[in-house]
């Protein structure tokens, strides 16, 4: 029943050869580190599973963000959990994204031809940062606010610019509502946008080109 | 007969099954909390009852309802609001007083006494009750809500809740 519906849906979808180059393509033999990336994959599942739910509570505007939150984790069945899981998955998140890395700096994995593979992973690095920078403003609380204030004054700093891009930052001259909303709306539409584009770019790519073997001593010349 | 013979299981098979096992355990894991965090504030019980004072039994006309209106704080969320409720309160004896709700029965618009007819009205629908809060004509399914209510000290309460 299930297969006969199976080969359905393949006659008019080609749905087994997706399959099988996602989950059936020939691997090199390698060992644990290679699986720091389908880490971060399955913890960027973790933020966005947990962080849609959060938004069913979240208000993210001064009046109403720290009580909002405090409803979240004390009131609401379960709340402690999802908040907990979006709160810790984000330092898992940035600790395996830079370890995964490493390992493509260490096994020499962004040469030829996986150099765009590379990019596509510097920028998620950022990206990742940016949903960590942007996030830690949204609890509305003495850290968070302090934080964020701290933050945006070191992005002050850069010669000529720097004034101009902490107003923008903080659309204004100091932390306001405006700056909770635009760090909202940045934290839950426009890096999600960008990492579903990058990490898709990225996953392409991993399938496409294969992934690299381990390198190896080379034999001494005669 | 056949079930002593051992069945084989290949190496790809037992992955499969334990990936697919796993993935199930982490589905419900997510899962379970996530529709109990989504559903909670639904199923939460409603604030307890209170007596809730209209104030002086001597307001209340005889023989035509009469509108109290009273303050009340109501927490939804993480926000205390304060709401109106409006009452109508009627007395034949002044002894024995009726409370009814102001919601229209039907979806919950405002009624209000038209003296001149001697009926309550509800303007969205046309629903129309006597004064004793029973159904005249139009939409609603039943007649007006009553709160149960008390007298102490010549002061009118209800149980609101």
């Amino acid at each position: 029943m299930l297969t006969r519906f199976g080969n359905w849906l393949d006659e008019r979808m080609g749905w087994r050869a997706v399959w099988e180059a996602i989950f059936l393509r020939k691997v090199p033999k390698v060992n644990w580190f290679y699986t720091l990336g389908s880490a971060t994959l399955f913890v960027a599942v973790n933020q966005a599973v947990t962080g849609i739910l959060l938004t069913i509570y979240y208000v993210p505007t001064p009046d109403h963000a720290y009580d909002s939150v405090q409803y979240i984790t004390t009131q609401v069945a379960g709340g402690w959990l999802i908040r907990g899981l979006h709160h810790w998955g984000a330092s898992v998140m940035v600790v395996l994204v830079v370890l995964h890395m490493l390992r493509v700096i260490i096994y020499g994995a962004y040469k030829y031809p996986r150099e765009v593979t590379w990019m596509t992973g510097v920028v998620l690095l950022l990206v990742v940062i940016g949903f960590g920078f942007t996030g830690y403003l949204l609890p509305w609380d003495q850290k968070s606010y302090w934080a964020t204030t701290v933050g945006t004054r070191i992005a002050g700093v850069v010669p000529f610019l720097g004034d101009w891009i902490l107003r923008i930052m903080r659309g204004g001259n100091d932390l306001s509502a405006v700056t909770l909303a635009r760090f909202f709306g940045a934290h839950v539409w426009v890096l999600p946008a960008t990492l579903l584009l990058l990490v898709g770019t990225h996953l392409f790519l991993v399938i496409r080109n294969g992934i690299s073997e381990i390198p190896k001593r080379e034999a001494r010349k005669q | 007969m056949e079930h002593s013979e051992k069945k084989e299981i290949s190496r790809r098979e037992f992955m499969k099954y334990t990936i697919a096992a796993l993935g199930g355990l982490i589905g419900l894991g997510y899962g379970i909390p996530a529709i109990g965090y989504v559903v909670a504030p639904a199923l939460a019980k409603s604030q307890a009852q209170q007596w809730i004072q209209l104030g002086a039994v001597s307001k209340v006309e005889l023989g035509t309802p009469t509108l109290f209106k009273v303050n009340i704080s109501r927490q939804t969320g993480w926000i205390v609001n304060q709401e109106e409720l409006s009452v109508y309160v009627l007395t034949e004896n002044g002894r024995d007083f009726v409370a009814m709700s102001n919601v229209c029965t039907h979806l919950g618009c405002r009624i209000r006494w038209i003296a001149d007819q001697g009926q309550y009205y509800c303007p969205c629908h046309n629903g129309v009750y006597d004064k004793q809060g029973n159904v005249v004509s139009g939409p609603p399914p039943r007649p007006l809500d009553k709160y149960q209510t008390k007298v102490e000290n010549d002061q009118l309460f209800i149980l609101e809740g």
